[in-house]
């Protein structure tokens, strides 16, 4: 899913990979890029279910207006990953309702 | 609490505009942006723009506002990023949130330059992952370098819709239509017409029943709609996509203004500050530009940028009566050159039948996205000629002209006002160096060679995808329908310098096809 060449944006500029955790288990994001661009590059799509009739939500404004992007970061409920930079070995989780029994 | 000569809030390409010009006259300006990076929408905008040069026409967005954020600064104004501005009060005053804490600053001045938000439409499933706003794939792709999905579905056919999945193509991504519920194609003509030509199919009268999936998208339910916009039984179609991307419009971001207590106004569906020629509001000193005051284009939103700043410097004592006028009144006369056209905004809402050279607006083009083959002869950028010659397929009064001056042999004529039709002279001799058809943003010019020898036509093409063909390499011409037409060997693909990127793909054809075929499709890997 990665752009890595690009017809008029030419070749992305090279990254650092590095590790992160998502639901505890590893998975690889360019250093620096929004959380949300790692997790789009690794085809996931749910980041958290609502509350009260447990529907899935994801990615949709990706300008950190919308609030449904919302994931567990480092044990934080609530943090829009869609503006929140990858940084190596980051604990990210999908998220419950709004966090509840988040360790 | 900081106080600046003048606050401008957003730094899109009105705010950047206004503080450049409010800086160059003395002010001490500091401009606030929610973003982490400067340039509103133009930083995801790759494509070239429209316009004339004084509008930086042919120039890609991105680069726009590069330029701006470097003349703004360099001019001494102060740009904070990150820094959402959460309240405009009486007395010029503003509350801005930066990382956890909040910042009190006031102006002598303020110039409310906040830009627009993306109209959502409620349909079932909307909330679907997957379902996102086109503004939000054009970040994917383009800051971030990652693919919004691998099939996708536009809803909306407004300029941004058109944009956004041409973009979606040239990320590599599969568009498998683009709907809209109104009878016409919102945007411009040559906007579709180059999705329609590499095979996208376009569904007027059409909206979303229903988004499907469980834990995502896996596909649509499409319906055809009455004049009324409701849904018609029995006329359901069905994609198969994992993305969808809503482009339904958009609408002042006037929170701040409605905040602050500026006189407000109905138009349409939106609510617009009452504002003066250069921007004032209700409160005096408090300005709106760009898309927060109605929504335009860029090219707009630079020029009303300037005018509010230099208001503001004539206000606040800056500048002299006298140089502020004639600099005013240049302002508004690039302003209005831009409002010319069938898209202007005081047409808004209206139907037009023919061009202002009274030729017939093609109904194709409008409900299909591309001209029919046998109404292109009726414009005046299309004649036959002997040799190479440009065809140019620019059907509707939209305003631009950069095809006339990137000619070094004066072979396009754009005259009475930049939305006039472009017209091909053919007495002038065109030397065949593409720069016309690279400079396009329309991408609606194409280069003919009827008698390229053993009954072949040779028809040269705008390019902006990749892999790019080599030269000998064997594929597919297509028509402007997107309809495949016969095979067609690549004889040269350029890439100078002066086409920014745009290559330019000269094809052979039979030459009954060369009146036909538009667009050179690899053919896929068997
Ligand atoms: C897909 C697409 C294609 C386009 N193509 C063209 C084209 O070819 N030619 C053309 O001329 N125009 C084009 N446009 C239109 C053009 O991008 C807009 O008209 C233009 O960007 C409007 O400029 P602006 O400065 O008013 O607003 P914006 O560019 O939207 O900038 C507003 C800025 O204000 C910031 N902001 C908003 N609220 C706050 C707040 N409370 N606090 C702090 N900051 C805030 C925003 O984050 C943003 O950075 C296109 C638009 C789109 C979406
Ligand atoms: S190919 Fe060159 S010479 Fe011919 S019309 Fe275009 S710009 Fe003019
Ligand atoms: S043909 Fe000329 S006027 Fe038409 S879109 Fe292209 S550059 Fe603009
Ligand atoms: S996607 Fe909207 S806030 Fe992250």
């Amino acid at each position: 899913m990665r752009l890595t060449n690009h017809p008029i944006l030419g070749p992305a500029a090279p990254g650092r990979e590095v590790v992160f955790f998502l639901d505890g288990v590893a998975a690889t994001g360019l250093e620096g890029e929004p959380l949300a661009a790692a997790l789009k590059a690794a085809g996931v799509a749910v980041h958290r279910y609502t509350k009260k009739h447990r529907r899935p939500r994801g990615l949709f404004c990706a300008v950190g207006r919308c609030t449904d992007c919302v994931m567990v970061v480092n044990g934080r409920p609530n943090v829009r990953v869609c503006v929140t930079p990858l940084e190596e070995g980051m604990r990210v989780a999908t998220q419950y309702g709004a966090g509840e029994g988040v360790k | 609490m900081t106080r600046y000569d003048l606050i401008v809030i957003g730094a899109g390409p009105a705010g950047l505009s206004a503080a450049a010009e409010a800086a160059g006259a003395g002010l001490r300006v500091a401009v606030f942006d929610e973003n982490a990076k400067p340039g509103g929408q133009l930083f995801k905008q790759i494509h070239k723009f429209f316009g004339a040069k004084e509008h930086k026409a042919k120039i890609r967005g991105v680069k726009i506002g590069a330029e701006l954020l470097a003349e703004a600064e360099k001019r001494g104004a102060e740009v904070f990023l990150n820094s959402p501005v959460a309240g405009l009060y009486k007395e010029r005053e503003i509350l801005v949130r930066r990382g956890e804490g909040v910042g009190h600053y006031k102006g002598d001045a303020i110039i409310v330059a906040t830009g627009a938000q993306e109209n959502m439409p409620a349909f079932a499933g909307w909330t679907l992952p997957g379902v996102m706003g086109a503004g939000a794939a054009q970040t994917l792709m383009h800051l971030h370098r990652v693919k919004p999905g691998k099939r996708v579905l536009m809803l909306g056919s407004g300029n941004v819709g058109l944009v956004v999945g041409f973009q979606l193509r040239q990320a590599g991504c599969e568009l498998a239509a683009v709907l809209d519920a109104a009878p016409r194609i919102g945007g411009y003509g040559v906007h579709a017409a180059k999705l329609a030509r590499t095979g996208v199919p376009f569904y007027l009268s059409h909206s979303i029943v229903r988004a499907w999936g469980t834990d995502k998208v896996t596909g649509v339910v499409a319906g055809e709609v009455d004049g009324g916009w409701n849904f018609i039984p029995g006329r359901e179609k069905q994609f198969e996509v994992d993305t969808v991307c809503i482009a339904a419009g958009l609408a002042p971001a006037t929170q701040l203004l409605k905040m602050a207590g500026c006189a407000m106004r109905a138009a349409g569906a939106d609510w617009l500050p009452v504002c003066s020629a250069v921007g004032e509001t209700s409160l005096p000193g408090v300005y709106a530009a760009g898309d927060v005051s109605g929504i335009e284009e860029a090219s707009s939103a630079m020029i009303e940028g300037r005018l509010a700043g230099g208001a503001a410097a004539r206000k606040l004592g800056f500048i002299g009566p006298d140089e502020y006028e004639e600099r005013r009144q240049v302002l508004l006369a690039a302003l209005a050159s831009l409002r010319e056209g069938m898209f202007a905004p005081q047409k808004r809402g209206q139907i037009s039948a023919q061009t202002d050279e009274g030729i017939d607006l093609s109904q194709t083009l409008l409900r299909k996205g591309y001209l029919e083959e046998g109404e292109v002869g009726k414009y005046p950028g299309v004649k036959p000629a002997a040799g190479i010659h440009p065809v140019i397929e620019c059907t509707q009064n939209i305003p631009c002209n950069p095809c006339r001056d990137a000619c070094p042999q004066g072979c396009i004529k754009v005259t009475g006002g930049i939305a006039a039709l472009p017209e091909y002279d053919d007495r002038a001799g065109c030397a065949g160096c593409g720069l016309c058809v690279a400079v396009c943003p329309g991408q609606a010019i194409f280069l003919l060679n009827e008698d390229a020898g053993d009954g072949l036509a040779e028809v040269t093409a705008p390019y902006e995808f990749l892999p790019l063909p080599q030269k000998g390499e064997l594929g597919a011409a297509l028509a402007r329908s997107g309809e495949k037409l016969c095979p067609a060997e690549v004889v040269r693909v350029k890439l100078a310098p002066a086409f920014d990127r745009t290559a330019l793909v000269t094809f052979r054809v039979p030459r009954d096809f060369a009146m036909r075929a538009r667009f050179w499709q690899k053919e896929a890997a068997a």
